[in-house]
């Protein structure tokens, strides 16, 4: 096992260098006049600057492998490079608005991935019953309404008309405090950091901020893990053990969790996994209708403005989540299948 | 089991009933802006209007528009406005005199000294930050764009790589040069401008983020220029984020800035108490940038925000809105233009220029080169329909590219109609009949996202098109990168840009516009950039240095009837803004200079 992981992990700088390099061979079609976009965002900013110096002060027209192997030093000496877009270092921005996705990811993960596998596993047992037909209706009336639609219904009935859930990470009052008092960010996130200062009142008011993106990101996606669970889970009802177990006398129950369910979570592992990489990753829409400043939000935002160090360094820890959430998936595969062996 | 979750779900219920909604803070004002936050706090680099708008609050400069109006210019950190009548301004206006206000603090509780507003410019202009304000000192101080200009005239080579090209003792010179402009006599500052230059009182006023007044010692506390003659160039041109006042502040104005929270896009600040005109009435305010109007507007509904940024296009969404008040028709110093190329590169460009020739499926180089197809042009266009039916009446027609709200325009002035029988009459002689016969293909480009420019040119693809069936017009949108990337070729046949006044006058246009080295003129060909080296330069020079009104006003509208005349673009509105904020919002105060949407000092908050 320890032996798999090791060498997953030793194919990680591999992965790393072939995004990063392809993002910069992409940059690298376009023109140092585009790139300088990045710094005059609109025609309105166009005043009196020479395109050129700007061009040569931001050493835009240094030949693509050039700013790559610069950007490739400065990588090795922790350095990301800074981001226009986000008015900060990359790696700061990246740390700072990071632990806001991992909590509403934290916050999201048990409704979407158990809401959904409860769901399907309803609609399995009561296959083309009245439950199966109202939970996969449901499910699927979620996937197909855009998120935005749904965001800013959810906005609109509990935010602007019995303003129970504001949009943003946190309140006016409590983002003062946050940023102007002694409140000490441990974490970046504010449900965890603001227990630690000992802050229920700002907890409750991150908990309120946090509901509405919760419930638009697991009613989207409930259906999606409910067919999956769902079609997994009749496929494996009709397999031979499954019989043998309700021969042996077996309560429904037992068959249901420990032989059907546990089989059947295999496929609904490999899509959870994905999801998971899906919510760090940042929901960019969900962020931009709630004013949820993710990371999903920021790589959005970058990528519109052309600032490519700011995708660089996005894309560096986007692979980097990415191999890493796909080898604690392949994890639990050996977990939940001990079929499966990690050689 | 379902006892628990009945519980659970009263208690998430009470916990929702009992937050705190619909909440009304008269101490705070909140405003939320749309995507785009400020880009600098620097004074030096500050040249986009988010980055102005915190800049307002928070520093003060020696003259202000009193009430905000343009045409009346008072003291604010002077104690006086020189004139030649007062003895503050020499008989030739090339020195001015500014006494400086006295016991005025600085939020670091320091005192505000002759000595600080000397270096708050002396700094910025040595620092010169690529693509900022700086010019606006350098061109009436020492006749030139750039501290690169200077060192060219302290004898070394503007076109260096890296300052630490240029030899020491040249870059000596240079900053002699600068700091003989600004001088200290006592309470006084003392400006040496190189020629007469009217408007520069202007420059130094309020809205002008670039003339802040920053405090010596604590920039230099703070790791900023240390005021060393030989040292200078460490500081020059750095990059945005390296400049001691990226991120920090510390003014005398209203506000102090409190943070600028830069993940999660908004920016606190707090009532200055120690103000010297008295503290603000309200004590805390924050800038947030939202840029989904529909959160923007819930916010404003319910009272988290006491006013949000609405796009023109938007307005009638939130006109209705109860609670809500909208002020709009506020007269704004801009000019919406839309430019033709004069020469346009036709290799690569076919997208836009199609065949290059005049053959009926494309365009040669010089379509617009010739006067009757932009004056043809310009009488296609229905500037009427427009201004009603897409910018909803917020605007007026122009009759120049200087907008009528400025001194020296001739509003008498015949300007283009929608008139298509003129314009046929003007595609006819263009190219000797040539053009009327074969036909053209053209592409015109906006930036994608912008819907009103993009409805302006299709107004005008209807209208030409309308004309003679052989002619062919294609509205292109690009995304503004590639737009850029096309203005610095020249290869844009026909674009869209409006100008900002940076300073209300009319010199502030006839540069961008007209002169040969203009911003505008080297996005549309040698062509122009010729024709203007006869035709403009020499007045727009001459306009600028001139005190006499009477004799300006004779130079500016010969420009506005040569550019007419000429057609060298068609300027087709000057727009009016308007402000959506909550009904508890008084004191608001506009002026056309300011880069902020509200003055916090003025602004206050009284529930109905």
């Amino acid at each position: 096992m320890l032996t798999y992981i090791a060498r997953r992990l030793l194919f990680l700088p591999v992965v790393l260098i072939g995004v990063t390099l392809l993002v910069f061979v992409a940059m690298s079609l376009l023109s140092p006049y585009q790139l300088v976009s990045t710094y005059i965002k609109s025609p309105e900013e166009l005043k009196n600057q020479s395109l050129d110096d700007l061009v040569r002060k931001y050493g835009l027209d240094q030949p693509a492998h050039v700013r790559y192997m610069n950007w490739m030093k400065n990588l090795f000496r922790g350095d990301l490079g800074y981001s226009v877009s986000a008015s900060m270092p990359v790696k700061e921005a990246i740390a700072r608005r990071f632990p806001a996705t991992i909590e509403l990811a934290l916050f999201a993960v048990i409704p979407v991935v158990f809401g959904g596998i409860w769901l399907g596993t309803i609609s399995a047992k009561n296959y083309n019953k009245p439950l199966d037909h109202l939970s996969r209706t449901f499910a699927i009336i979620g996937w197909s309404l855009p998120d935005f639609v749904f965001g800013l219904i959810l906005l609109m009935v509990f935010y602007g008309v019995l303003g129970w859930f504001p949009p943003g990470r946190l309140s006016m009052w409590a983002d003062t405090v946050v940023l102007t008092g002694d409140f000490v960010r441990y974490t970046g996130m504010n449900t965890v950091d603001s227990l630690l200062n000992g802050r229920p009142d700002i907890f409750w008011d991150a908990v309120r901020h946090l509901i509405a993106p919760v419930i638009t990101l697991a009613y989207l996606w409930w259906a999606y893990l409910l067919r999956i669970t769902r079609s997994s889970m009749l496929e494996v009802m009709n397999k031979d053990y499954v019989r043998t177990a309700r021969a042996k006398g077996l309560t429904e129950k037992v068959v249901a969790n420990r032989h059907i369910r546990r089989n059947a979570m295999i496929p609904v592992a490999t899509v959870s996994g994905s999801m998971v990489l899906g919510l760090l990753g940042g929901v960019v829409i969900v962020e931009t209708v709630f004013d949820y400043k993710g990371i999903g939000l920021l790589t959005a935002t970058g990528a519109q403005q052309l600032d490519y160090t700011l995708i660089l360094g996005t894309t560096l820890f986007y692979g980097m989540l990415l191999v890493l959430i796909n080898l604690v998936v392949d994890l639990l595969y050996a977990v939940i299948d001990p079929r499966v062996r990690l050689e | 089991m379902k006892r628990k979750l009945f519980g659970l779900f009263t208690v998430l219920l009470v916990f929702c009933l009992s937050a705190s909604v619909f909440a009304f803070d008269p101490e705070t004002f909140v405003y939320v802006a749309g995507a785009g936050g400020p880009q600098t706090l620097d004074p030096a680099a500050c040249y986009d209007t988010a980055s102005g708008e915190v800049l307002h609050q928070v520093y003060d400069n020696l003259f202000e528009y009193v009430d905000g109006q343009l045409d009346a210019i008072g003291p604010m950190l002077a104690t006086e406005v020189p004139t030649v009548a007062n003895g503050l301004m020499s008989e030739d206006g090339r020195t001015l005199r500014v006494p400086i206000r006295e016991g005025v603090k600085f939020h670091s509780g320091a005192t505000l000294t002759p000595e600080d507003v000397q270096y708050s410019f002396i700094r910025a202009m040595l620092a010169d930050p690529a693509g900022g304000p700086m010019w606006m000192f350098f061109e009436p101080l020492l006749g030139v764009q750039t501290m690169r200009d200077v060192i060219a005239m302290a004898g070394g080579s503007g076109d260096f790589a890296d300052i630490s090209e240029v030899d020491a003792d040249v870059l000596r010179k240079a900053y002699d040069l600068v700091a003989a402009t600004i001088e200290v006599d006592g309470q006084d500052i003392v400006f040496n401008l190189v020629d007469p230059y009217p408007p520069f009182i202007n420059i130094l006023t309020t809205g002008g983020s670039w003339s802040s007044v920053v405090e010596k010692d604590w920039m230099i506390a703070n790791g900023a220029w240390d005021g060393s003659p030989d040292t200078w160039a460490k500081w020059y041109d750095q990059a945005l984020e390296d400049m001691t006042l990226y991120d920090k502040a510390n003014g005398t104005g209203p506000f102090k800035l409190d943070t600028w929270d830069k993940s999660g896009a908004q920016i606190l600040f707090s009532r200055f108490d120690d103000y010297w005109k008295g503290p603000a009435k309200i004590k805390n305010a924050v800038i947030k940038n939202i840029p989904e109007l529909a959160t923007r507007q819930l916010m404003l509904r319910a009272g988290d925000a006491d006013a949000i940024y609405v796009g023109q296009e938007d307005l009638p969404q939130v006109r209705t809105l109860p609670d809500v008040v909208v002020v709009d028709g506020l007269p704004q110093v801009t000019n919406t233009v839309l430019f033709y190329s004069f020469t346009i590169p036709v290799e690569g460009n076919e997208d836009l220029v199609g065949s290059g020739k005049l053959d009926g499926n494309g365009i040669p180089s010089d379509f617009f080169a010739d006067t009757n197809v932009r004056k043809a042009f310009n009488y296609s266009f229905d500037y009427d329909a427009f201004l009603q039916e897409v910018a909803l009446g917020a605007g007026v027609t122009p009759v120049g590219p200087i907008p009528q709200s400025l001194p020296y325009v001739n509003t008498e002035q015949e300007y283009y109609t929608h008139d298509l029988a003129k314009a046929a009459e003007y595609f006819k002689q263009a190219f000797d009949g040539e053009l009327w016969e074969k036909g053209f293909e053209v592409g015109i480009v906006y930036n994608t996202g912008n819907n009103t420019r993009k409805t302006a040119l299709e107004i005008l693809e209807y209208n030409v098109e309308s004309i003679n069936p052989k002619f062919k017009v294609n509205v292109v949108g690009l995304e503004w990168a590639t737009v850029l990337d096309k203005l610095r070729s020249a290869s844009l046949p026909v674009f869209v840009m409006g100008w900002l006044m940076d300073f209300p006058d009319t010199h502030n246009f006839a540069v961008p516009f007209m002169h040969s080295t203009g911003t505008f003129a080297g996005f549309c060909g040698q062509g122009l950039i010729d024709l203007a080296k006869v035709e403009f330069d020499e007045l727009v020079e001459a306009g600028i240095k001139a005190t006499d009104p009477a004799e300006r006003e004779e130079i500016y509208f010969e420009l506005q009837k040569r550019y007419v005349d000429l057609a060298i673009g068609m300027p087709f509105m000057e727009a009016t803004t308007h402000r959506v904020m909550r009904d508890w919002v008084q004191g608001f105060v506009y002026s056309p200079a300011y880069s902020a949407n509200y003055d916090f000092y003025t602004v206050y908050k009284e529930q109905k």
